[in-house]
């Protein structure tokens, strides 16, 4: 699959360090602000750093003989300085919070319209659970990062900095020592993240197809309760948690390591500072104040190594995560937008020639398809399950990409239509209608706040949804459309399209959940929809087809026959007047399917290998 | 647990309240539900508490030994500072392997705390009636929540008792050993440690308001991006991308608000009880002023109280909290027995075997199914279907007689996919009147008898889930042969003869890699491969050209099955036995 190929290039490209350049874009703009933050983080650090020299100037003046009174002066000054810490410490946090979402909602919208804009078959291989966690679920973990793990890291560093200047003065093999300690530390820690980074994807991984699963098979509770599937669901989980549990070893495992790291780090930076302390201060080289100060120096980067530690998990999801969004932004749509011609105003022309199609299976859908249908006329698209119907009104829409030969609208190739003009002009309602949790009124405009009340209202009542829009339109809709019946969403998919107002029209069995009495009551609107439009009408019930005025049948992936619907009606031979029959009178069908029923060409493809 | 390991956890987990409802009052007897789930698996548990315990109390040895090596060093005896350096390797060692064992054993210990609720929830979902059946959640996507966060709620709880057994135990031990070397400095640090218990639990109630409104906020981004995933198509032909991106922008600006103002309280209380070390070290100084400049606060006690007082915030820090955990995960457990049978938490937390450690060689369980009682006759009697105050249903009664052919028609709206919910016990949300008999005797839980192989059921828009061909079909185990028949009967045996992988072949998340009418007729081929005594087809011509529908009904007649179907075509009413048509909820 032509998705799947480009997945697997964009993990090769994307993993390697193209995360980190999507994060640098995302900060650029809010680069000052950042800035002022990163002054902020530098202040904190020189007072954490000041501290410690408050109490070794205790010790040191305690050594040489002094009264209370000083050391409870140096006393306050040490409790002063502790408080302001404490009191910066928020507010950096919360700079950086306010900052770090800020920036990633932009990815969030960003994503989102990228996303959207992919093939249909990216979408077919993509649960919506599995995209949610990529555009929200991956992109909080990076919130987290940039607002609580980054001035973390950023005042840990500038620590070590300020420490390692201290004590430079004091004695420069002092400094040099803190400088290769902490370097060693560094580099150690570092060199166990790679593994943990692996393995902490592989254990999103995991737990996306836990959460997926659920989420699946509850959204297919109904059918699974009624066909009494309760035993296999669960073992399915057993088997999905266990999956969850195993890379959670792993990513633990990987995890330990770099936790032996750090607090070997640590308890070795003690047990030097009080060996190297007991040699200087046995030489007479430093004072005892100086050596505490090693010892208090040791402790405060053991605060922050910890915290960044802690965070590590933090750092893990959200460099997971940062991989999984360069890799879903270099995926890229097989239909690009590069046109520049317009056609012309109203009604289009739409026109196939030579027309080919598979999905890279070598099963072709559509074979040779030419066909001329003019601006304004209404057409009749039949054939069986998978004679290449749908694929073919997709190819109209621009969902898909012929693999061969041409379509083009007003006589201007469909690839050369700027996509946004082609997607205003060209409407489409669906077999399955997607409904959303808003309002009735946000069902029917799908958001977009342009449209009148009155416009709405009107074109509910159009599509025979007059009762509905009586409720109030702003009645709010429950989760995945509640309230209405299957035939009741076909109908406001209707209206939709009403409100837009297209120059081509595709109904792919937009009216198959209605039944026949309301069908009857939509013909006359639906009559008035393909008015002055250039309509297409996928049906499986040929009744919906009584006001067309040309019929295409489809077979096996070629047009098989097209003619005036009047035409084909009358002749008896036609394929449409058998199909007509067939439909009218159910037994005479009979004797015509006893015979063996041919493989059909399947509507979409399988699933390829 | 301090540093290391929390698996599933989110880095937002914070601590405190969550969910959408603010309504939502917490459970009685979290402590009793919580350890139910903590004891899921007794062993695991505790020895992974005692691995940590041990991981906690080790400083208390370490910072003894290190002022033990302090004092050393101010006396200049440098080589017992050595030995005590060595000691202090040694403990530290010790410390580290505790937690590294302890570490994997309770990543192990969550993961099983968090399969336990899942798999209640779970199972009380997918019960088909039953006592242990819960009821049928409206949204799939914000029921999630449920069994990712609620369930990682209960395990912070867990996780919060284990670290204050290891953070009291500490506490104990510095504490006697503080009192030895200074007393009064020693009491003056009750004051910083009791105002971080203090402050902790004080902020609880701005946390859980704070943590609430984000969750909801939360709720509605994921919400909208399901949609708009789920309807990407329907997205871009109609063009709707950029208000849907408009409306997106809104919700999550309005939830950076709420995000924000939960992170920033959390942090603080954070960065509170972290200063507080350094606060109490102050205090301990000016306190000791005197003794300092006597002489008689030396360094050994100075080294002593720095490296206690890092540790010593632990535990008035995880008491704050875990006070907070214990509201946060009884507001989860309010929400997750909402998903259970009789809304009763302690659904949420039936024992139940679970192996999913490749360490416990689980076995699938058999499946269990009613017993097949021969369909003679079938009678719905005055069944009455209301939303509230919305009759939808009136007083339908028909029977059908084995091997007859039902159709029922009728417009939109009619109550027909109702009267089919209703009658097999699948309108939760309704309440429903009236009776069904099967030979004369009335069935008290439908849903628990109507299932294969007494009944099945094809929904008017039938689900998939991902997995092959032939587990969609007979979800469970089936034999070949009547896989076979199924897919021969539901007209769908030619398309999977041509899949790559036949039976076995995987159709994709919901089943998008195959195509509607392929989709309709596999639901088909699952409704009648356990060769039910009643099949109930809920509109399956809407996918399917008149050809196939013929030929379905064909084969459906021919196998001698007794159907109850909804049809608009006249295919279904030349051939059908009765034909019912509801209008406005009457027959």
């Amino acid at each position: 699959m032509l998705a799947r190929e480009t997945d697997a290039m964009a993990t090769q490209t994307g993993a390697t360090g193209g995360r980190w350049r999507a994060l640098g874009a995302l900060l650029r703009p809010d680069r000052w602000r950042w800035a002022g933050l990163g002054a902020l983080v530098a202040l904190a650090s020189v007072l954490t750093i000041t501290g410690p020299l408050v109490v070794r100037r205790i010790v040191d003046t305690a050594t040489q003989g002094t009264t209370g009174a000083e050391i409870a002066r140096l006393a306050s000054i040490f409790l002063a300085i502790a408080v302001i810490s404490q009191f910066f410490a928020v507010v950096v946090s919360w700079l950086a919070t306010v900052l770090a979402w800020r920036t990633t909602n932009e990815l969030r919208v960003t994503m989102t319209r990228h996303v959207l804009g992919l093939d249909h078959e990216f979408h077919r291989t993509h649960t919506p659970g599995e995209l949610i966690q990529r555009v929200d679920g991956d992109i909080t973990s990076v919130s987290e990062f940039l607002g609580q793990v980054v001035t973390k890291a950023a005042g840990a560093a500038l620590l070590v900095f300020g420490m390692v200047v201290v004590l430079s003065v004091l004695d420069w093999r002092l400094g040099l020592g803190m400088a290769v300690y902490v370097a060693m530390a560094l580099v150690v820690v570092l060199r166990g993240r790679h593994r943990a980074v692996s393995e902490s994807a592989d254990e999103m991984g995991a737990l996306g197809r836990l959460y997926g699963g659920i989420e699946e098979r509850l959204t297919a509770g109904e059918d699974l309760r009624a066909n009494g599937a309760a035993e296999h669901v669960a073992w399915r989980f057993v088997e999905d948690s266990e999956g969850a549990l195993v890379s959670a070893v792993k990513r633990e495992r990987a995890f330990l390591v770099m936790w032996w790291f750090v607090q070997g780090a640590v308890a070795a930076g003690w047990v030097l500072a009080l060996v190297l302390g007991a040699v200087l201060v046995g030489a007479g080289t430093i004072s005892l104040g100086t050596a505490f100060l090693l010892f208090q120096y040791v402790l405060l980067i053991a605060r922050p190594l910890e915290e960044v530690v802690h965070e590590l998990e933090t750092v893990q999801k959200a460099n997971g995560a940062m991989v999984r969004v360069a890799e879903l932004l270099a995926i890229r749509p097989m239909i690009v937008d590069t046109g520049m011609r317009h056609p012309p105003s109203g009604a289009l022309t739409i026109e196939a020639t030579g027309v080919e199609f598979d999905y890279g299976d070598d099963r072709p859908v559509l074979r040779d398809v030419d066909i001329r249908i003019e601006a304004g006329r209404s057409v009749g698209i039949v054939g069986r399950t998978g004679s290449g119907k749908t694929t073919f009104s997709r190819l109209v829409l621009r969902l898909v990409e012929p693999t061969g030969g041409l379509v083009s609208l007003g006589g201007v190739p469909i690839s050369d239509i700027p996509l946004d003009e082609l997607r205003r002009r060209v409407a489409l309602v669906p077999q399955e209608v997607e409904l959303f949790a808003g309002s009735l009124r946000d069902n029917a405009t799908l958001f977009d706040d342009e449209p009148t009340d009155a416009a709405v209202i009107d074109a509910l009542q159009r599509v025979g949804l007059g009762d509905l829009a009586e409720g109030g339109i702003d009645r709010a809709l429950g989760a995945g459309g509640a309230g209405l019946s299957a035939g009741e969403a076909q109908l406001l998919a209707l209206a939709r399209v009403w409100l837009r107002d297209p120059d081509v029209l595709v109904l792919d069995e937009a009216t198959a959940r209605v039944d026949p009495e309301t069908e009857r009551r939509l013909e006359s609107a639906i009559v008035e929809l393909m008015r002055n439009r250039t309509t297409l009408i996928i049906a499986h019930r040929l009744t919906t087809l009584h006001s067309v005025d040309e019929i295409v049948v489809f077979d096996h992936g070629r047009i098989i026959e097209h003619g005036n619907r009047a035409d084909l009606v009358g002749d008896d031979d036609s394929r449409f007047a058998r199909l007509l029959t067939m439909s009218l009178d159910g037994d005479q069908v009979d004797d015509e399917e006893a015979a063996p029923n041919e493989a059909s060409v399947p509507e979409r493809s399988e699933v390829s290998t | 647990m301090t540093a290391v390991i929390h698996p599933a956890s989110t880095p937002a987990d914070g601590d405190i309240e969550l969910p959408s409802d603010q309504a939502l009052a917490p459970v009685a007897g979290v402590w009793g539900l919580a350890w139910r789930v903590a004891q899921h698996r007794p062993k695991e548990f505790w020895l992974g508490w005692f691995l940590f315990v041990v991981f906690f109390t080790m400083p208390a040895i370490t910072g003894y030994l290190l002022a033990r090596g302090y004092g050393s060093l101010e006396r200049g005896d440098s080589t017992e500072t050595i030995w005590w350096s060595v000691a202090i390797a040694v403990s530290e060692t010790i410390r580290m392997v505790s937690i590294h064992h302890g570490a994997l054993i309770w990543t192990r210990v969550w993961i099983h705390m968090q399969t336990l609720l899942r798999a209640n929830l779970l199972s009380a979902q997918m019960a088909s009636g039953g006592i242990h059946a819960g009821q049928p959640v409206g949204s799939a996507g914000s029921a999630v929540t449920h069994f990712r966060d609620d369930t990682e709620d209960v395990a912070n709880l867990v996780d919060g008792i284990v670290d204050i057994s290891g953070g009291l135990v500490f506490t104990v031990i510095a504490g006697f050993v503080l009192g030895a070397a200074d007393a009064s400095a020693a009491v003056v640090l009750v004051f910083p440690l009791l105002s971080v218990a203090l402050v902790t639990r004080v902020l609880d109630t701005r946390i859980k308001e704070f943590r609430t409104a984000d969750r909801a906020a939360t709720e509605r981004v994921t919400g909208l991006l399901g949609d708009i995933m789920a309807a990407a198509t329907t997205v871009k032909v109609n063009d709707a991308a950029e208000p849907m991106l408009a409306r997106l922008r809104v919700l999550v600006d309005r939830r950076r608000h709420t995000a924000v103002r939960d992170r920033v309280l959390d942090e603080g209380v954070m960065a509170f009880s972290q200063g507080a070390a350094d606060v109490g070290l102050g205090m301990v100084l000016l306190v000791s002023a005197g003794a300092i400049a006597s002489g008689a606060f030396d360094l050994a006690t100075l080294a002593l109280f720095t490296a206690y007082l890092g540790w010593l915030s632990f535990l008035p820090r995880m008491v704050g909290r875990v006070l907070a955990r214990r509201k946060q995960a009884g507001v989860a457990f309010a929400r997750m027995s909402a998903l259970v049978a009789d809304v009763d938490a302690r659904n949420t937390v039936r024992s139940r075997s679970l192996p999913i450690d490749p360490r416990d060689h689980g076995v699938r369980p058999e499946v269990v199914r009613p017993e097949r009682v021969p369909l003679v006759l079938l009678e719905v009697d005055g069944l009455r279907v209301s939303y509230g105050d919305r009759r939808v249903l009136h007083d339908v009664s028909f029977s059908v007689r084995r091997g007859q052919f039902v159709v029922i028609t009728g417009p939109v709206g009619a109550g027909k996919s109702t009267l089919l919910r209703a009658l097999l016990g699948l309108a939760w949300q309704a309440d429903v009147d009236g009776s069904v008999r099967w030979n004369g005797v009335e069935i008290d839980d439908r849903s628990a008898f109507l299932v294969p192989p007494n009944a099945a059921f094809l929904s008017q828009v039938p689900q998939l889930i991902s997995d092959s061909v032939a587990d969609n079909v007979s979800l469970g185990p089936a034999h070949p042969d009547a896989l076979e028949r199924a897919f021969r009967l539901a007209a769908i045996a030619d398309d999977i003869a041509e899949m790559p992988d036949g039976a076995d072949t995987l159709i994709g998340p919901r089943g998008l890699r195959l195509s509607g009418g392929q989709r309709q007729r596999l639901a088909t081929a699952r409704a009648l491969v356990h060769e039910p005594e009643l099949v109930v087809l809920d509109d399956l011509s809407s996918a399917l050209d008149v050809e196939t529908e013929v030929q379905l009904w064909a084969n459906l007649a021919d196998a001698g099955m007794t159907v109850i179907a909804v049809s608009h075509r006249a295919v279904a009413f030349d051939r059908a036995d009765q034909v019912l048509r509801l209008d406005a909820g009457r027959l």
